[in-house]
């Protein structure tokens, strides 16, 4: 009995928690933008807080593959409405060392933006023409 | 001649082609330009090793976001002090500190006072309106009614260069201090760093 009511309580857990993975990577994808589809970088996970009224976010970035690879990046900042916000960022380029998990940490510009995508793009990253 | 031939009888399939596409281009609104374009702005710009746009602007970004998460100086009054160029090459500061300045004002987090460059044409403005005597006295702005800042943004720029047969190697350092002007103490400090590496 006792192990049944166990077993069903890990159930329920891992049923939870597939269910938050999944929201985690719906709202994962619709923040990033690639330019391409990056081959060797993956994007982990992206955390969102709010601090000082300002947005914090961290992004945790992995390189799959043995050897270094560049990544240019920067963020878009997104008002209530939708509107761009804050003016445009210049691009930043990272350096991410074989199979190493790096961050990017970055603060929101003005206090008005509340949502953000990030804009990706490698020197490795490949298009498919027929998609 | 020969140019006319050869230039014809390229002309001629692209002139079949675009009637087979049934489609022609437009003229653009352009005079010239045939070396000449514009780039984006905002790219990592890689030329030379030398401090660049790209530097400008990512350390002006960084020292600012990092600037609005101070609480205490929310809508408090910022003045621009001195950022001293310790590297060995010409660096105009004063734009990184501008630059910083801007992002700030558009945080809306903080108010910005007249430095000591903008101080000269502060004053004489105020003494044309009121000592020219051209001017209704009802309509000028008064004397002494000007605010002092609470905080000064100070700094400098250093940078390290190492060079080998192969390679040149360069270090820069962005350290600024926001200094409370009434007692002194540091408020926040914050230092960036940018590496540079090129091929000889």
């Amino acid at each position: 009995m006792i192990f049944r009511s166990l077993g069903r309580a890990a159930l329920i857990a891992a049923l939870s928690f597939g269910a938050s993975a999944v929201a985690q990577a719906d709202g994962l994808e619709s923040k990033i933008e690639q330019l391409g589809q990056l081959d060797n970088i993956k994007v982990e996970a992206i955390r969102v807080v709010k601090r000082n009224d300002f947005l914090n976010i961290q992004a945790e970035l992995s390189n799959g593959s043995s050897s270094n690879q560049t990544l240019f990046y920067r963020f878009k900042w997104l008002d209530g409405s939708g509107f761009q916000t804050g003016g445009e960022e210049g691009w930043k380029t990272l350096v991410i060392y074989g199979k190493q998990r790096s961050t990017i940490q970055t603060v929101a510009p003005t206090m008005q933006a509340v949502d953000f995508r990030i804009e990706l793009q490698s020197p490795n990253n490949t298009v498919n023409p027929f998609k | 001649m020969t140019r006319i031939v050869s230039l014809s009888r390229v002309a001629a399939p692209a002139l079949v082609l675009a009637l087979l596409a049934g489609c022609t281009s437009t003229n653009s609104p352009l005079i010239g330009g045939n070396n000449v374009s514009y780039g984006d702005s905002k790219g990592v710009e890689l030329v030379t090793n030398e401090f660049g746009s790209t530097d400008l602007q990512k350390l002006a970004e960084s020292m600012a976001r990092s600037l609005t998460q101070v609480p205490s100086i929310r809508g408090k009054r910022m003045t621009l002090s001195e950022v001293q160029n310790k590297t060995s090459e010409y660096i105009d500061t004063a734009e990184i500190t501008k630059s910083i300045r801007v992002q700030l004002m558009k945080s809306g987090s903080v108010r910005f006072v007249a430095d000591v460059s903008g101080m000269n044409t502060q004053t004489q403005e105020l003494m044309r309106q009121n000592q020219s005597g051209m001017y209704d006295k009802s309509k000028t702005k008064k004397i002494g009614k000007m605010v002092g800042a609470d905080y000064r943004l100070e700094g400098s720029i250093s940078s390290i260069v190492k060079k080998s047969s192969s390679l040149k190697d360069v270090y820069y350092k962005l350290s600024l201090e926001l200094i409370d002007i009434e007692t002194g103490e540091i408020a926040w400090a914050d230092e960036q760093e940018i590496r540079k590496t090129s091929r000889r």
